[in-house]
Formats: structure tokens, sequence, C-alpha cells
């Protein structure tokens, strides 16, 4: 573990040079020209289509027009620490029981730094760091913690670390060559949402409701590098190489993961209230379920074994305004197979938030079945009041109190988990 | 449990303030996005702005309230709000500044997004990103969106003074804006999306325009409260 950290801590550091490294020569070939500005009139328009007599012609113009941006004089550690910069702490306080008496906690305070690097002319990348120094006592699994099992007590976790960079041809391409494919060729590296599904498109670190993949692949984060971009003015791509280790970057003997999405643009969500998308996923991944499978009888599974996975999966997601605020309703569906078992996942929610934004309600169920041993399927109520709920996910406060209701289990018998959480983050 | 709540008054008193936010109003997919409204687009650049970072960003945030005429929501238009500005290249040229802000509406959240000429600080064209209203049809049709090209921040101030001084001038091209066929339940969120331009085109004038058109807020303050006056 501790050698998997320094390794992360080593490739940060690398990266990070890279990125202000290519910043600088992307800064170098590119210097703005005022040319338009300067030979435009410096009135605001509205003197244009006056009145008669018009009562604002005395007013001088307020500003000569928009300078183009200059780049002061300034270090590297100047520009990475002040421009672009985001720097945000969260607090985490959840509590659970089960209907035996079974009570969990797990208290955490993290961070995020945020950064994206441009050039005077262009935004070409960017770098994404969420930590959370974690206390767990006791364990129940809660949608949103099912690694905890394995991290009791006291733990610093990392979730998101990675970077992008931004039309990655563009060094190479002509003017009329970047119009073209502005938007089609950026590059990501690091430990991001598995990219199955609408994890990609949903930030679920601090909410207790999850998606699929954390029960589809054992891990809703991984490891990984590759394209992603628009295809058209209908569709958005994914192309990635994935680790398939989950929450260390290891390799195992697995092969890894080969990942391909294409989902619906922008204009999609934006026109029609839609997202969808049709992810294929397929290889290598390191599970520790697959150990557990083989040793059930004998000894509990600690480490993970590579097993073959295969997944096709369709997404959705529909909003519908209504008089008093927004439904939103999602689906996740995905088949495959695990070595020769067929596996089949679904899950559907649906979510309802006041127009104040002040307090919201969810239900979700969601099945994971795999051919031969069952499935675990659960129903899940949550209720949630909001201090803070920022439109953008930049300011979120809230309480939740979210109730799990198992219906069936792999393993063990199906139980109810409640949960109240205090969500702050800013 | 009382080292966990020891640890976590500590962590909470010893974190340090916030120094930023990141991600604001921002466009979905911006290249996408940016190359509709500008099909000559070659580059664009992001820049983050928020009050707390900005000089007399306090201040600045009361001013916004003052030049909006409406209180600021608190879950909506907080003080830590980041906003994103993205400029629009070709080439070396700066073609292009769009800019999005939330509103609240009667079903949820409105997200209005400008698209502004850099020289002149007139609209080029407007449209939502996320429109959760049950009037959302009407308010995005094109023949409504289209009556805001070549408007500016002044247009909105001048409309101030009209109302105060001359109600029904001509020369008020806001009050001349001709809303969509709406029934009553659709008119607060018109409402709310001329508020969202406003809001938009302030924050505009503060972020990227050099505050050019004060000249024309003042000149509206005065005028009503001079109108304000003589009533009384």
């Amino acid at each position: 573990m501790c050698v998997a950290k320094r390794g992360t801590i080593s490739v940060t550091i690398a990266l990070s040079v890279l990125s202000v490294v290519l910043s600088r020569a992307f800064a170098q070939v590119e210097t703005p020209q005022t040319g338009k500005e300067s030979s435009a009139s410096p009135l605001p328009a509205a003197t244009k289509e006056g009145t008669q007599e018009d009562p604002f012609k005395d007013l001088a113009p307020a500003a000569t027009p928009q300078e183009a941006p200059k780049e002061p004089e300034r270090s590297w550690v100047q520009i990475f620490l002040t421009e672009n910069f985001g720097f945000r702490k969260e607090i985490m306080s959840q509590f659970d029981i089960n209907k035996n008496g079974r009570a969990a906690s797990r208290q955490s305070v993290g961070f995020e730094v945020l950064k994206k690097f441009s050039t005077p002319t262009s935004t070409v990348g960017s770098f994404n760091f969420q930590g959370r120094l974690v206390r767990r006592d006791g364990f129940n699994p809660v949608p949103n913690d099912m690694e905890g099992e394995q991290r009791r007590g006291w733990a610093f976790e990392y979730h998101n670390l990675y970077l992008d960079f931004y039309n990655v041809l563009n060094p190479l391409l002509s003017d009329e060559q970047r119009g073209e494919n502005v938007g089609r060729f950026n590059f990501r590296a690091g430990r991001f949402y598995v990219p199955f599904g609408l994890n990609l498109q949903t930030d679920t670190h601090g909410t207790v409701l999850q998606l699929s993949n954390e029960r589809n692949f054992g891990f809703e984060r991984d490891w990984y590098t590759g394209f992603w971009g628009t295809l058209n003015k209908h569709l958005n791509y994914d192309v990635y190489y994935l680790a398939g280790s989950g929450y260390d970057l290891k390799f195992k003997g697995q092969s890894g993961l080969g990942a391909l999405g294409i989902s619906l643009s922008n204009k999609y969500s934006s026109e029609y209230s839609l997202e969808g998308g049709l992810s294929i996923l397929g290889g290598e991944r390191l599970s520790a379920e697959a150990n557990e499978r083989t040793h059930a009888t004998t000894m509990r599974a600690v480490t993970s074994v590579p097993i073959e996975t295969e997944r096709v999966g369709l997404d959705g997601r529909y909003r519908q305004a209504i008089p008093t605020g927004l439904l939103t309703f999602a689906s996740e569906l995905s088949g495959g197979r695990d070595a020769t078992d067929s596996v089949f996942t679904q899950l559907h929610q649906a979510e309802y938030i006041h127009s104040s934004r002040r307090w919201g309600m969810a239900t979700q169920y969601r099945r994971f079945g795999e051919e031969g041993r069952g499935a675990d399927a659960s129903i899940i109520g949550e209720l949630t009041w909001y201090f803070r709920n920022d439109v953008g996910n930049s300011n979120l406060h809230w309480i939740k109190l979210n109730v799990e209701r198992q219906l069936e289990r792999i393993q063990g018998r199906p139980n109810m988990i409640i949960t109240v959480q205090y969500y702050f983050y800013r | 449990m009382k080292h966990v709540f020891a640890f976590l008054t500590l962590t909470v008193f010893a974190a340090p303030q916030q120094l930023f936010g990141a991600i604001g109003c921002t466009l979905s997919n911006p290249a996408e996005d940016l190359k509709y409204l500008y099909p000559e687009i070659t580059t664009y650049k992001e820049e983050l702005n928020e009050f707390p970072r900005l000089k007399d960003g306090a201040k600045l945030f009361e001013g916004l309230k003052a030049r909006l005429g409406s209180d600021l929501d608190p879950i909506y238009e907080t003080y830590e709000t980041p906003y994103t500005v993205y400029s629009v290249f070709k080439g070396q040229m700066k073609i292009g500044v769009v800019h999005g802000v939330n509103v609240p509406g009667k079903g949820g959240v409105i997200q209005v997004f400008l698209s502004m000429d850099p020289t002149t600080a007139e609209i080029k064209s407007f449209f939502f990103q996320r429109l959760e209203s049950p009037a959302a049809r009407e308010l995005r049709s094109k023949d409504f969106r289209a009556q805001f090209a070549g408007l500016n921040l002044g247009d909105f101030y001048k409309h101030d003074y009209y109302a105060a001084v001359e109600p029904g001038a001509k020369a008020d091209k806001i009050a001349a804006i001709k809303p969509p066929p709406l029934d009553r339940s659709g008119q607060p969120d018109y409402a709310a999306s001329l508020r969202g331009i406003r809001k938009n085109l302030i924050l505009l004038d503060f972020f990227v325009f050099k505050r050019r058109f004060e000249p024309y807020f003042e000149k509206a303050r005065q005028a009503a409260e001079k109108a304000k006056g003589r009533k009384g």
C-alpha cells in the first residue's frame, strides 16, 4: 500500500510538471492580437438607434474597447496557484445502523484541488485531485462506502486524481483544422469514474446514493488513459484503456480493460432534457469477489485475482419540470459475463427536487444478478434537506436520511440499513 | 466516539477559509457549444471569476444586487458562486465571449447563457442550457430569443430610466420585447429569464467589459430617485 501511494505521488508530480511545461510551450506559440478591438467603435451600441432627443447622448464612453489578454511576468508557481486554481474543503459525517442494531460511523475531512492551464488564447488542460482523511468505526455496506470494509480506523483516501489535456492535436494543426476539430481530441490520464454508464456525467463524490459501477465491477473509479471528445453535433465519444485494478494502481496478472462509450451530445440534454449512452467494456480486471467465490467455503478473501470481464450497457436520464420542481428519472442496464458466468445489472432511480432547491427526495432500485450465485438487490429511499445547493455543485451543504431495504443477497441475509449523513463542501 | 468529534471540531476550525470555488454555471460541453455559437472558432479559453477573490468583491456583490434591482436568491445566487467566462478566438483574434448564470425559475434552475461581441459588448445570441420550466418550449423559441441580439447592458439601464421618466418611450428597447405566447403559469419564468439576461450582462460588465455601462446605471438611478421624490 505504501509503495503504491509513493508511486501515486511521483506520478502526480510528474504529471503536474508535464502540464506546466506543455502550458508554457503553447504560450510561446500563441500571442493574441488586438486587431479587431482597436478598429471598432468604443461607444456602447445604445446610442445607435436613439430617439430624437436621446437622453443618453451626453454620456461619454465609459471604457475603451476590451483589450486582448496580456500575460504578466510571473513564476509558474504564482500562475499555478492564482489563475483558475480551485481549492475546496469537505466535511462528511455519516452514521448508519442496520436492523440488528449494528452501528457504524464514517467521519471525514477532505479537500479538492482543481486547476486549469491556459495560454493567452486557449485552455489546454486541467488537473483534479480529491483527498479525504477518514475515520471509520464499524461497518455496514452503505452504497457510498462499499470499499470501507477493508479500511477500518484511520485512512487517507484519494478519489479523483487525473489530468485532462484539451485539443491535444492543436500544435500539429492549422487554424482551419483547429476550428474543424475543436473539442474532438482530448486526452485523459489518471484516476476517475469508470467510463461506463452515467457515472462520467454524474458527481457522486458526496452523495449516499450511487450508480451501478461499484457493484458491477467492484470499483466505481479506476486508473485509465485515453481520449474523449465530440464525434459530431449529435454524439460524444470516450475510448480508454483501464488498469482494471480499482483503488490502487497495480498489475497482478490482469491485462486491463478496454472501454468505449458513445453518448448523446449536450444538445439533447439542453433541448430535450435527455442524456443517454451506450457503453462497451472488456478485458481483465482484478476482483476480490472472484477470489472470494473460489475460496468461499474455506477462507475469507482478502486479495484480488484477475477475472475476464465483458459488459455492454445502456443508460439514460430524463428531466421533467413540473409546477413545483423537477423530476429526474435515470436508468442503467448492463449485461455480460464474469469469466463464464453471465451477469446482469439494473439500476432505476427517480428523484424530485423542489424548485427552491431546499429539499428533495429520491428512490432507487438496484439489482446485480450473477448466473449460479443469485443476486444482490435493494430498494432505497432518501430525503435531503439542503442548506446550500449550488447548481454547479460548487457549494453544497446538506443533511440526508437514507433507508436501504435489501431484497436479495448473494451472501448473508437481507437487512435494512438506515444512514444519516451530514455533508459540507465549499 | 469522543476522539472522532474532537478531530472533526479541530479540523473544522483549523481548515483554511475558502480560497476558491471552481465550477459554477459552466457549459456542459464548451467545445461543442462554442463551435455552434462561433463556427469560425479555432481555440477558446476559460477564466474563472469569483467575488471573494475580486478586489472589493463584497462591495461588488452588493452592487450586483443594486444593478439587478432585486434580491439575490440565497441558494442560487450566493456570494461564493463561481462564474466561468469563455473567450473565443479565431487564430490570435478574440471573436467572442460566452457566459452563463443560474437564476431561480418556477420549476427550478434556469441557466441563461449569452454569447457576446467582445468589442461592442452587445448580445450576439442568448440560449438556455437548462430550463426547468413549464414554459420551456415557448421560451426557447427562436423568434423570442432573436429579439435580444444587438442589445447591451446600457439598454437595460435605459429601460429603468424610461420607466421612471418616460414610460412607453419608443427608444425603450427592452419594453419593446414581445414575450412568447404564455399562459399564467409561464409568466414567472419569462420574468426570470429577463432577470437572468440582465444579471448575466451586469456580471460581464464587471468581469470583462471594465464597467463601461456604469454611467448608464448612474443616470437611470438618479432619474428613478428624482421620480420617487416627485411622487413623494
